[in-house]
């Protein structure tokens, strides 16, 4: 029977060559690790929160009125409806560590360079997109955390000179937090940015299966040669095929995944919903302590911590810049091991360190 | 090379067209959302707040304003004009008594004034040992007595105690009514607690509140009587409806025990699977060498 659908589908799509070309003949570089799987966990992730995401919105209301209760009779009158609640609330959350960690491994690995760079800044402009998609989602249930995590998170880009009122008041689409506030960011939440966020999906697979998987330096010693001057695809021909021997290091890290995930589901439902995501949004109501989600807390410190508003939100936006372009900043042809390359190393952990002191000191300030 | 630049000056053109023709309809529609009562969010904008707190005020007028912030009616959005009147959006206006600002009642205004939300407890009190010792010498506990004024905060039983009753009579017939009080107090605590724990873990808990909270506001009413035999001969009524709803709080907690088994089972089911994928991982490793 098995054998039979098989061969319909064969005859159809060619399935066999198929599966050979793209799978068994695609080789992943000898070193490849599970670090190396971070990304393709990263994509999985986008897909079950997209796919929670409908489900959500077949019972999502986006209206002022009707936003919260809606969020109280998914969670609570809807077969399941707290597990699709929770999975896209967490899993949120985990994306962006999966991503962070998929571009400390890449960083590491000195795996931006040419002839990689648009890699990366799909990948780091797709990080970005991810930040805003979270940003955009913590206001949809109109509970008094998201709605004053957006009020803080819509002020900062105000400290911006000439354009950032302009970016503040577009955010919010007025003076403050309304219901038209509501309706931007649902429709960014669930049309714009998952559109931009699948292009730029889509171009960054397109280059990594048109390049070849980057081969580590420091176990290939041949790759830390300089970078070619005409396109050539690394074949890997040492290396192992895609499948299976990849696909089952990647399947390990996607259990791994939801391994966390239910964990958190398990042991720590609320991590991410803290008391105040139970109670609807009052404006005239300021919770005692208003703080974005960890992901955000280190920007949100450094404009805390330094005293002009418009050096603290310039230095973010530097920042967010030279990550996202960083590729032509290390552009220099200073060889791909990172071992080798000292001062890069002690860069790459000092800023790691900052970001996470800052967001500690966040966390307790 | 024509075909290729009419192609996106038409497509500019529709765009800006059909965004000029939306733009009228989005403003109307706009100035429809920004008008609604949920669409203005208003600060803590209170001409009594401001100038209560300048340093024109004495340090006492100061510390009404302090005590308010920390009392119970704070925590639920009672503020000044509330019990004061008068016109707090308007500075020139606050204290104007045809905005209806009354300012510090009477003595024996005070039942009155506090009645004026608190009616079905104001109408037992007047009609208790307490009201009416208060209404024929002016003398006796009225409500600012036991609850205070500003840093009123929420009752409990504790009001109850020998420190306070002591003042005016001996703590017997007090304590006795503690006692009749006790079991159903406990069972509205006990509630009270488990509505705030479900309300973390995301239970919608509206029915039950209200439920909760027309007995809480129903037995306070009527202790307000004190009378001993008549909270007796209710607290069975209020056992019975506080018993429905402990009965439905232990149902969102058996939901929340189910939910909780479930995303366990999910986790070990991923661990499981993890492990044996590693496996497998590792045994294509050894044999591709």
């Amino acid at each position: 029977m098995w054998g039979q659908i098989l061969h319909w589908i064969e005859v159809r799509i060619g399935l066999e060559e198929l599966v050979n070309k793209h799978l068994r003949q695609f080789k992943t570089p000898k070193g490849a690790t599970f670090w190396s799987t971070l990304g393709f966990v990263a994509l999985i992730a986008f897909i079950l929160q997209a796919v929670t995401g409908i489900m959500l919105l077949l019972y999502y209301i986006p209206h002022p009125e009707h936003a919260f209760k809606s969020m109280q009779t998914i969670t609570n009158e809807i077969p399941f409806g707290w597990l699709f609640r929770l999975i896209h609330n967490v899993g949120g959350n985990i994306i962006v560590a999966v991503i962070i960690m998929h571009m400390i491994h890449v960083f590491l690995r000195v795996s931006y360079k040419k002839p990689r760079e648009i890699t990366w800044v799909s990948g780091a402009l797709m990080f970005l997109l991810v930040l805003l998609a979270c940003i955009t989602g913590q206001l949809l249930p109109w509970h008094q955390t998201g709605f004053w995590q957006t009020t803080v998170t819509s002020t900062i880009p105000s400290f911006l000179p000439v354009i950032g009122e302009g970016i503040s008041s577009y955010m919010r689409g007025g003076e403050s937090v309304t219901g038209i506030t509501l309706s931007r960011y649902f429709s960014f939440h669930v049309v714009i940015l998952p559109v931009f966020i699948v292009g730029f999906m889509i171009l960054h697979v397109l280059l990594i299966r048109r390049q070849g998987l980057s081969t580590s330096p420091a176990i290939e010693p041949g790759a830390d040669a300089s970078p070619p001057e005409e396109f050539r695809r690394e074949p890997h021909l040492e290396g192992q095929p895609c499948f299976p021997h990849f696909s089952v290091k990647r399947s390990f890290m996607v259990m791994l995944y939801f391994t966390v995930l239910f964990f958190i589901l398990t042991f720590f439902p609320n991590l991410f919903l803290p008391a105040e995501a139970n109670i609807q949004a009052d404006p005239l109501l300021t919770p005692e302590a208003i703080r974005p989600a960890w992901y955000f807390l280190a920007p949100y410190q450094l404009i805390k911590t330094i005293p002009n508003d418009v050096m603290g939100i310039s230095l973010v936006v530097i920042f967010s810049l030279v990550l996202l372009f960083w590729p032509f900043f290390d552009a220099k042809d200073a060889g791909r091991n990172i071992r080798k390359r000292p001062m890069l190393l002690s860069l790459g952990l000092i800023v790691l360190a900052l970001w996470v002191i800052f967001t500690i000191w966040g966390m307790y300030s | 090379m024509m075909r290729y630049l009419i192609i996106p000056v038409v497509l500019l053109i529709a765009v800006v067209s059909t965004g000029l023709s939306l733009a009228s309809y989005r403003e109307t529609f706009e100035r429809e959302f920004m008008l609604s009562p949920w669409a203005i969010a208003k600060g803590e904008i209170s001409a009594c707040i401001q100038c209560h707190t300048s340093d024109s005020m004495d340090s006492k007028m100061q510390q009404l304003v302090q005590e308010w912030r920390a009392s119970w009616h704070a925590k639920n959005n009672v503020s000044c004009h509330d019990c004061h009147g008068g016109a707090p959006e308007d500075a020139s206006m606050s204290m104007s008594h045809q905005r209806g600002f009354s300012g510090t009642p009477n003595d024996k205004d005070i039942p009155a004034f506090c009645g004026t939300c608190h009616i079905a407890i104001k109408d037992n009190y007047l009609q208790s040992g307490h009201g009416k010792t208060f209404l024929d010498t002016g003398e006796g506990p009225s409500c600012v007595n036991c609850h205070g004024s500003h840093d009123i905060q929420q009752a409990s039983m504790d009001i109850i105690s020998e420190q306070f009753c002591s003042h005016c009579h001996t703590y017997e017939r007090a304590k006795e009514m503690k006692q009749a009080l006790f079991m159903v107090e406990s069972k509205l605590n006990t509630i009270n607690t488990d509505l705030k724990r479900l309300k973390v873990f995301g239970i919608a808990t509206d029915r039950q509140e209200k439920a909760y909270f027309r007995n809480h506001a129903g037995f306070r009413t009527l202790f307000h009587s004190i009378d001993v035999d008549a909270v007796r001969e209710k607290s069975s009524d209020y056992t019975q409806n506080l018993e429905i709803i402990e009965g439905e709080i232990r149902e969102s907690f058996k939901q929340l025990a189910f939910r909780r088994n479930f995303s366990a089972y999910l986790f070990l089911v991923f661990i499981g699977l993890s492990i044996v994928v590693y496996l497998l991982s590792k045994s294509y490793e050894q044999k591709s060498g």
